[in-house]
């Protein structure tokens, strides 16, 4: 351990930190532009330049290890003047965008001109012009303008996906970021580009003069397409869409965890994630009895479907009770539904039916497309799928998610779902199978949710909603315990369940694979 | 031997003195066969320490030492890379190193890669000197001929492989470390240091980087001693210096003159004073990146410690002489120009700042300056001073802080006209 | 569309890349055969530095684009090299530079029509006892005035 000083304050650190991470560490997190923990430091940005006791010059807070006794300075006049002067030379060519850049309200440049520039311009001269949109990747685009040659972009391509499509051309002023010809950057893990870029030199089509960041909440959540588990976080707009039609959640980003996804988010989440959970929502209870559309409530629902459950329980004929489920539900929803169907009720014909596989790209992308068939599986399920053969004989059908459509023709499922009495769909998506089922009833993406999910490697992560959801749209677990509430058969046990975390419990304490703490 | 001897320069006037038979006649590799035969590698870094044998690429940091950090146990190959980027506007004694006596380089080259253990030498030379740079490799072929190059050199044991490198044309590969990225085949972008070269250099290997002239004294060093080395100079540094005397002189050219010669004496007498009767007005002492000196400045001795405590330096010991109907914003724009030109791109204070001084030099010597440039001017090197990356920033910034300080009256007066 | 490497050429480039520990090293020194040979360096010769090396093409255009001697168009037979640096403006280089610009009819960086002569303004050459300097090529030619550069240009045919 080493002994140092910050702002006269004593602090101790491992050997080896550099005393931009010591500074982290005591609560001084210092300005940096270049910096980025995934990179080796590159020392060229200037901005994190802070003064050691005894040294002539300001030194890089980036890039200087700590030795023990080094007293150091965050605020003094020369730092302050020196973070000054970085940012008044980086606005003499930077172009006075901010009221149609996307990156304002999160710009680094802003952020710390606010903090440390706050300087009139004296720059008189002439700008040099530059190209201002220059596509560099199917959702990218560059303004080379705003670009302060901070190379994150150059160095992410370098080191972290090793593609190389960057690069920097020319030299002084006249540096400029470059792909080859104009060949895409195109390698599983565009989009974190932006997210890198400290300024708005490189900005998303998708998200390209679309909102403000301060109109948007950030919700914490777990990305379900796939089954890594990548953190996110979730932007969106509280309340109506300002523009019919818009989205209300307008990205996510990648939120770090060095166990999971690091600093990065794949493409292929990124870029699906709003489409696949907050596009085509259902968001109104239904029941529909042939061409009629019945009203619904809650109470409603639950009270017929645990009539008819029981009815079917008390003539020993829980054997007719069929069960469609998919391993994107979490932890606590799959306990719950294996307690009250297979334990409590002794349900049988229990399936799953997922999202189809795709490629695994050998870093963070998984061939398995959901997001917690680990999760299922300590739970103590099997899963097996279902042929709509196998539907037969079946009186009350609970199918979860719309995935059956995408392994079965509409036809075919018709065919079988015709001869059940009572179909039911929980389902956070519209889709083909309302047309098929007597009860539709909305249910909350991940985001929208508190639970759990157990990742490919056995990571159970928790989360808490990151939306709130509207319309009649609830939790699946919260469904569960009403339904199982109504059945009566263990209403105390099923009471205690107000919450997520309380159901958590109940499957550690009986399973213990989900008592290891993550 | 007088204090006067030279000893880099003592038989430039000989023709072909670049041919191995030429260079055998006068006694050359001499200090190789010395020093082969009777020195261990420990003898001759000492030998070299002793001399005070400081860096003549500009920086001036003692040879010997800059060798000894490099490890003495270690499983990588190390390098020694000779710095022949000479890019420092003003001077051009290298270049005469390398026209009239490559073989002298070879073999400074020689013996310093045996005091350190280093078994490969690239040669960097700047681009623009291509033709000295088949000189040298034809030397070198000749030195390979001859056995002084190669394996198991004069049956010593000690291999050497020897190597030229052309650069292409940027100022920037003259600093250690950006030479080693050009070398490696890169951007010249300046590398942080630390880690130093002596440790991580060449391909993450244990490099030193010399340049030219600091290479070719070794040779008299090892044949003649470290004292001796040291008598030859004025002051306390040893020596001499090949200063490249330029601009309104009469007799502009190299002299090798004692370190710590007089500056005076050196425009007056060696280089015949001003030409066409002009009067002088300022002298650059070290390369343009050295701060400027008054004409009432001049008395003063060439040597690393005066010109540092005259706020000034040694540098490359290019003497650039101005004459007093130049405008000074003339100098000042040339001087803007380089730098901008040359800088890399990589640090903001750099990047940014030479080439916005530029432009209000620029528009200043156009006839549009502004009252505030001045100080503007003064502001942003001051900003540049000390914060970038690599000591092109320092270059950039000290000139200017030097002669906007010195000539304020005059560039402030060509303002209002 | 430029041809493969002759023969020759890729001897001479076997030859030089064997100095080097490191593929890569050999960029400069490869580039320089090349464009010693074809007066520039083109998209498809960096593609085939590029695959000799072992490196991606970008690289290679990094490295074109930051020297200032590689150039990625062809440039004119005679490259005219002046030099506007400090030593030579003392010595009058001002007036070499205006000269050349007007007989020539050129601004920095452009060629000739007829592809004769290229000019540009360089910096310091190293030759500055000669000032003022020109290098034509890399053959250098000091203490100019207006008839030694007729002289000069009469020479290159």
């Amino acid at each position: 351990m080493v002994k140092i000083s910050i702002n006269g304050k004593p602090i101790e650190v491992n050997e080896g930190t550099t005393i931009f991470r010591a500074a982290e560490q005591a609560g001084v997190p210092l300005p940096h532009l270049c910096y980025h923990a995934a990179f080796v430091p590159e020392g060229s940005c200037r901005i994190c330049l802070i003064e050691i006791e005894g040294l002539p010059k300001l030194e890089l807070a980036c890039a200087t290890v700590v030795r023990e006794g080094m007293k150091i300075a965050t605020e003094s006049a020369s730092v302050r003047e020196a973070r000054r002067s970085v940012l008044e030379f980086l606005l003499a060519e930077h172009p006075l965008d901010c009221p149609i850049c996307d990156k304002a309200g999160e710009c680094k440049l802003q952020n710390y001109y606010q903090d440390y520039g706050l300087t009139e311009s004296v720059f008189r001269e002439a700008k040099k012009k530059r190209e201002k949109k220059v596509n560099i990747g199917e959702k990218l685009i560059l303004d080379r303008e705003r670009c302060i040659l901070c190379t994150r972009c150059v160095r992410f391509l370098a080191e972290v996906t090793k593609t190389h499509e960057l690069g920097v051309f020319e030299r002084g002023l006249r540096s400029e970021i470059s792909t080859y010809n104009g060949e895409f950057v195109q390698n599983g893990y565009s989009g974190n580009l932006v997210d890198l870029c400290p300024v708005g030199a490189i900005t998303d089509v998708e998200f390209r003069f679309k909102t403000r960041p301060w109109f948007l909440v950030k919700g914490e959540s777990i990305c379900p397409l796939c089954s890594r588990g990548c953190n996110i976080y979730v932007d969106y707009h509280p309340g109506f869409p300002r523009v019919p039609g818009s989205a209300k959640v307008y990205r996510i980003r990648p939120r770090k965890n060095e166990a999971v996804n690091g600093h990065w988010l794949c493409d292929s989440g990124r870029y699906g994630f709003v489409d696949r959970e907050f596009r085509n929502r259902c968001e109104k209870l239904v029941w529909k009895k042939g061409e009629k559309e019945i009203p619904l409530s809650w109470d409603k629902i639950l009270m017929l479907l645990a009539e008819k459950i029981m009815s079917l329980h008390f003539m020993k004929k829980t054997d007719r009770i069929g069960l469609v489920l998919n391993t994107g539900l979490t932890n606590e929803e799959l306990f719950l539904i294996k307690k009250i169907f297979r334990d409590d009720l002794n349900v049988g014909k229990i399936f799953f039916v997922d999202p189809q596989a795709g490629a695994g790209d050998g870093f963070l992308l998984q061939a398995e497309r959901s997001p917690n068939a680990r999760g299922a599986r300590e739970v103590g399920f099997d899963i097996r799928s279902v042929r709509p053969a196998e539907l037969a004989g079946i009186k009350i059908l609970m199918i979860f998610g719309q995935f059956l459509t995408n392994v079965h023709s509409l036809a075919d499922l018709k065919l079988a779902l015709d001869r059940i009495e009572t179909k039911v769909l929980v389902t956070s998506r519209s889709g083909g199978l309302e047309s098929l089922v007597d009860f539709v009833l909305p249910a909350a993406v991940v985001a929208e949710k508190a639970g759990s999910l157990t990742n490919a490697d056995g990571r159970i992560q928790k989360f808490r909603p990151a939306v709130v959801p509207c319309g009649d749209i609830r939790p699946e677990w919260n469904i569960l315990v009403e339904l199982a509430k109504e059945l009566k058969l263990n209403s105390g046990y099923y009471g205690r369940f107000s919450e997520a975390e309380a159901v958590f419990k109940e499957l550690s304490r009986e399973r213990p694979f989900f008592g290891t703490p993550t | 031997m007088s204090r006067s001897a030279k000893i880099l320069t003592q038989f430039f006037g000989m023709e072909n003195l670049f041919q191995i038979e030429v260079y055998l006649e006068q006694g050359g590799y001499q200090a190789v066969k010395k020093t082969l035969a009777e020195w261990k590698p420990e003898e001759v870094l000492k030998e070299v320490k002793e001399a005070s044998l400081r860096g003549r690429g500009g920086a001036g940091f003692p040879a010997g030492l800059k060798w000894s950090f490099v490890p003495s146990k270690t499983d990588k190959p190390k390098y020694l890379c000779v710095n022949a980027d000479e890019g420092e506007p003003g001077t051009f004694k290298d270049r005469y190193i390398l026209s009239h006596n490559p073989h002298l380089l070879i073999e400074g080259i020689i013996i310093a890669s045996y005091a350190v253990g280093i078994h490969a030498a690239y040669v960097y030379i700047r681009g623009e000197y291509e033709v000295l740079a088949e000189r040298l490799e034809q030397a070198a072929r000749n030195a390979y001929e001859k056995g002084f190059l190669g394996k198991n050199i004069l049956g010593s044991g000690f291999d050497l492989e020897f190597f030229v490198h052309l650069g292409a044309g940027a100022y920037i590969c003259g600093e250690e470390t950006a030479l080693l990225e050009s070398l490696e085949g890169k951007r010249g972008n300046p590398r942080l240091k630390p880690p130093f070269p002596a440790s991580v250099g060449l391909f993450q290997c244990p490099t030193v980087v010399n340049n030219v002239e600091t290479l070719a004294n070794v040779p008299f060093i090892l044949l003649n001693g470290a004292s001796r080395f040291l008598e030859q100079g004025l002051s306390r540094d040893g020596g001499t210096r090949i200063f490249s005397v330029s601009g309104a002189v009469n007799k502009p050219g190299i002299y090798e003159l004692p370190v710590g010669t007089n500056l005076r004496e050196i425009i007056f007498n060696q280089a015949e004073g001003l030409k066409s009767g002009k009067k002088l007005k300022a002298v650059i002492p070290g390369g343009m990146s050295s701060p400027i000196l008054k004409a009432d400045e001049i008395d003063i001795s060439m040597d690393c410690e005066s010109l540092a405590a005259a706020g000034s330096m040694l540098g490359s010991a290019a003497i650039i002489v101005i004459d007093d109907e130049t405008p000074i914003l003339e100098v000042l724009k040339r001087v803007a120009k380089f730098y901008a030109h040359e800088s890399c791109g990589q640090c903001t204070p750099c990047r940014l700042g030479t080439s916005w001084i530029e432009k209000i030099v620029r528009r200043m010597a156009e006839g549009k300056g502004e009252r505030g440039d001045v100080d503007n001017l003064l502001r942003l090197a001051e900003n540049i001073k000390g914060r970038t990356l690599c000591p092109l920033g320092d270059a950039a910034a000290l000139p200017v802080l030097s002669i906007v300080k010195k000539f304020r009256e005059e560039l402030e007066t060509s303002l209002l006209a | 569309m430029s041809s493969e490497f002759s023969p020759e050429l890729r001897k001479k480039i076997d030859e030089v890349l064997a100095r080097y520990p490191k593929k890569p090293a050999a960029i400069l020194p490869v580039l320089h055969l090349i464009q010693n040979e074809r007066g520039f360096i083109s998209t498809e010769d960096e593609k085939r530095v590029a695959a000799l090396l072992e490196i991606k093409p970008i690289k290679i255009r990094e490295v074109v684009t930051f020297y200032t001697m590689f150039f990625r168009k062809p440039i004119g037979k005679y490259h005219l090299q002046v030099c506007s640096n400090l030593s030579c403006s003392l010595a009058g280089g001002e007036k070499i530079v205006e000269y050349l610009k007007n007989k020539l009819g050129l601004q920095n960086g452009e060629t000739t029509p007829d592809g004769r002569f290229t000019f540009s303004e360089v910096e310091c050459l190293g030759a500055c006892e000669h000032a003022p300097c020109l290098m034509v090529n890399f053959d250098y030619y000091g203490n100019l005035d207006k008839e030694k550069i007729d002289r000069i240009l009469g020479s290159l045919d």
